[in-house]
């Protein structure tokens, strides 16, 4: 099925907090699933991630190590990733950034020139494919975020109990 | 940008802005987002037109409207449904409406009307394309239908004054955009002229619904409403919780609208002789002012009561408007009145200058997320949280009530909700929007030992969501809510008046502390009456 990039982005939060993944780092994990998928990253990465939370989370930090690097030097900085998945998804992260960000890999290196203060120019796409088997494991695990129904909580909702016709 | 640099006053900082007790009294602005939307449509005069309209005498059927802005075409195509009372519901639970409706981006051909057909009235169980910009539904308000209607069919007019106490015929439940259930992203079209700003689209799709309700109303009444009658009926708005966390999860996007607001306050303070005109478009408004206010009731006896004295402090404070010297001289002995005066003070001055002001608009959108740059380390992160969240410093959340709330996602389809954490079950779950006592944890983590932020948030990966907020603040001051929103004192109430605010609401009706009804585009130029001269329906009245 297509999705849009907002839906995706915003299924990928709640899935990743589903997983167990702290907020920030669900957060930034939703952000570069449209861009992983987008870029053509494969969906195998985005799978073995969300079976394995904490690698999200240790990406998540080598991500901002790399980040606070780029802010003391101009220099591109380097991270090692030997795992091939986890190094697609580092690529794909550092693409995702809300600034400029130029990203090569060199055998397991992965190495990133980033402008904090200038905007990405990255273009989207209209539409993002996404097969059903990676679908169904962002929905169960989104499903994970959610409270369960009760006549309690529906009774004290917003806009409970009023069917004036005004 | 402008080509000189108006005279400004200090902005109001944000301790004083951004707490909720003064969002809850925003008024709209000439900055609101209808409102813009609405004065690029007079400029480029544009029209609307009924390309189908497959309706039955009552009212049932489909009927599609396009209009073009700035080169492109965009279509509302509506559904209209025959809905059992006991189903007209305001809430997101709701499985039916009166209408449904999808803004199209072009002329959609017969066979996407009949996709659009099957699909809107599902709503959120529907499915949607890369054409489709806007999905919205909306319930008749059954009174203010049913009288017009049945004046219509009578060969009369509708009461003015059941007009100006409603406001409108029908009211929207849901306005969806950027890439719910499918429908197009923001980014795709944000780029077109007249759809740059934040919730553009949304709000043509509002407009174009509200249109479609005139039509609608005349269709069955077979009459036709007074020009002055039908532009007084604007259209309603449920909102509830869904809305609130927004302007906790978008930041960056809120400063920039608040910081757009001040920016603007602080030219027109900065005016230092009002010219004669000037002195009389002020009077107008307060006048104007004035008489909104009188017609303004809500039902639930608390509101009223503040809406009342509204009016009576207004009508004292309307004498200093006389013979201002300068704007900062008004604007100063307002400082001693209530904080709902002084913002709708704040509103009628934005909109009594609007050389000064219109260019911030191209300021307020977030097209790219936040450009924060690290903190050198920990010791500097402390320093920002010290300087900029003192007041989340101050509080205890160990107390019972200043963590009573907890925001969630209900599984009744994903409903937003607000929970008592000591009564509850699901605060396991909860939704982080408990920033303030995020950030409280982050800084009693911090020892006075500096080392690089990622190598502390390398050990402590939950304090990297206060983490970040706190650099996002640091870089975009106006971003945070300065009030404790799991407090037991909260009220969702005041963050949806800002925002709706924003979007250009009028006669706001609250229900509780957790929702709201509100009228927008009442007294905006009907569809065929878009000209330049026709950008002077701030807080409209009846005539």
């Amino acid at each position: 099925m297509d999705w849009s990039w907002t839906e995706l982005q915003a299924l990928g939060v709640k899935a990743a907090s589903g997983a167990g993944v702290p907020a920030a780092q669900a957060l930034a994990f939703g952000a570069m699933l449209p861009r992983h998928l987008a870029d053509g990253g494969g969906e195998e990465p985005l799978i073995r991630a969300l079976e394995a939370p904490d690698c999200i989370v240790t990406l998540a930090h080598q991500i901002e190590e790399m980040v606070e690097r780029a802010s003391i030097t101009p220099k591109p900085v380097r991270m090692h990733q030997s795992d091939a998945g986890q190094r697609a998804l580092m690529i794909s992260w550092l693409a995702g950034l809300p600034c400029q960000s130029e990203v090569s890999v060199s055998g397991t290196e992965v190495r990133a020139a980033l402008s904090l203060a200038a905007p990405s120019t990255r273009v989207r796409p209209k539409r993002i494919a996404v097969s059903e088997v990676l679908a169904a494991q962002l929905r169960n695990l989104a499903e994970r975020t959610y409270v369960p129904d009760s006549d309690a909580s529906r009774n004290v909702g917003a806009g409970a109990g009023l069917m004036d016709l005004d | 940008m402008k080509d000189f640099v108006p005279d400004t006053a200090p902005l109001r900082p944000p301790s004083e802005v951004m707490r909720l007790a003064r969002m809850g009294a925003m008024m709209p602005t000439r900055l609101s987002f209808l409102r813009v939307l609405v004065r690029q449509l007079c400029a480029e005069r544009a029209q609307i037109t009924r390309r189908t309209w497959d309706m039955t005498p009552e009212g049932h059927g489909r009927a599609v409207f396009s209009i073009t802005l700035s080169g492109h075409t965009y279509s509302l195509v509506a559904v209209s449904n025959d809905l059992p009372p006991d189903q007209r519901s305001d809430r997101v639970i709701a499985t039916a409406w009166d209408a449904a409706f999808v803004l199209y981006d072009g002329v959609p051909d017969a066979a996407d009307v009949d996709r659009i057909a099957a699909q809107a009235p599902l709503q959120e169980a529907g499915r949607f394309g890369p054409h489709d910009l806007v999905l919205s539904r909306a319930n008749k308000s059954v009174r203010m239908w049913n009288a017009c209607v049945s004046a219509l069919q009578s060969g009369t007019q509708p009461d003015p004054a059941m007009i100006r106490d409603i406001g409108y015929l029908m009211r929207t439940t849901a306005v969806y955009g950027n890439g719910k259930f499918g429908i197009a992203d923001r980014h795709l079209i944000a780029d077109r002229p007249g759809l740059g700003g934040p919730f553009a689209v949304e709000m043509l799709a509002v407009y174009m619904i509200r249109h479609f309700t005139l039509e609608l109303v005349q269709h069955v009444g077979r009459g036709t409403l007074d020009r002055s009658l039908a532009r007084h009926l604007g259209i309603g708005n449920a909102t509830g919780l869904g809305m609130a966390p927004f302007l906790v999860t978008h930041p960056v996007l809120f400063n920039n609208w608040m910081v757009a607001r001040e920016t603007a306050l602080a030219r027109v303070r900065g005016v230092q002789d009002v010219t004669p005109d000037q002195s009389k478009r002020l009077k107008t408004l307060a006048e104007r002012a004035a008489r909104h206010l009188s017609e303004w009731h809500v039902p639930a006896p608390d509101h009223d009561a503040a809406l009342r004295d509204l009016h009576r402090d207004w009508i004292r404070f309307s004498t200093c408007f006389e013979a201002p010297d300068t704007v900062e001289t008004l604007w100063q002995m307002g400082q001693s009145e209530s904080e709902p005066l002084q913002e709708l003070l704040a509103a009628l001055l934005i909109e009594a200058f609007p050389d000064l002001v219109d260019d911030l608009v191209a300021e307020m959108g977030d097209p790219h997320g936040p450009l924060t740059v690290p903190f050198a380390d920990t010791q500097s992160l402390k320093s920002a949280i010290e300087r900029d969240w003192a007041w989340a410093l101050q509080l205890d959340y160990e107390q019972a009530d200043e963590c009573r709330r907890f925001w969630y996602v209900s599984a009744a389809k994903l409903e937003p909700r607000l929970g008592d954490r000591h009564a509850e079950p699901g605060a396991d779950l909860e939704t982080p929007l408990d920033i303030a006592r995020r950030v409280a944890a982050l800084y009693a983590a911090l020892k006075d030992i500096a080392t690089p932020v990622s190598a502390f948030l390398a050990r402590h990966p939950g304090h990297a969501h206060a983490a970040s907020r706190v650099a996002i603040l640091h870089r975009y001051p106006y971003a945070e809510i300065r009030d404790n929103l799991i407090a037991a004192t909260c009220r969702p109430i005041d963050m949806l008046r800002c925002k709706l605010s924003f979007f250009g609401a009028t006669k706001f009706d609250p229900k509780s502390d957790l929702w709201t009804r509100i009228t927008l585009a009442q007294g905006a130029p009907l569809g065929d009456e878009l000209g330049p001269s026709r950008d002077d329906w701030w807080l409209p009245t009846g005539e």
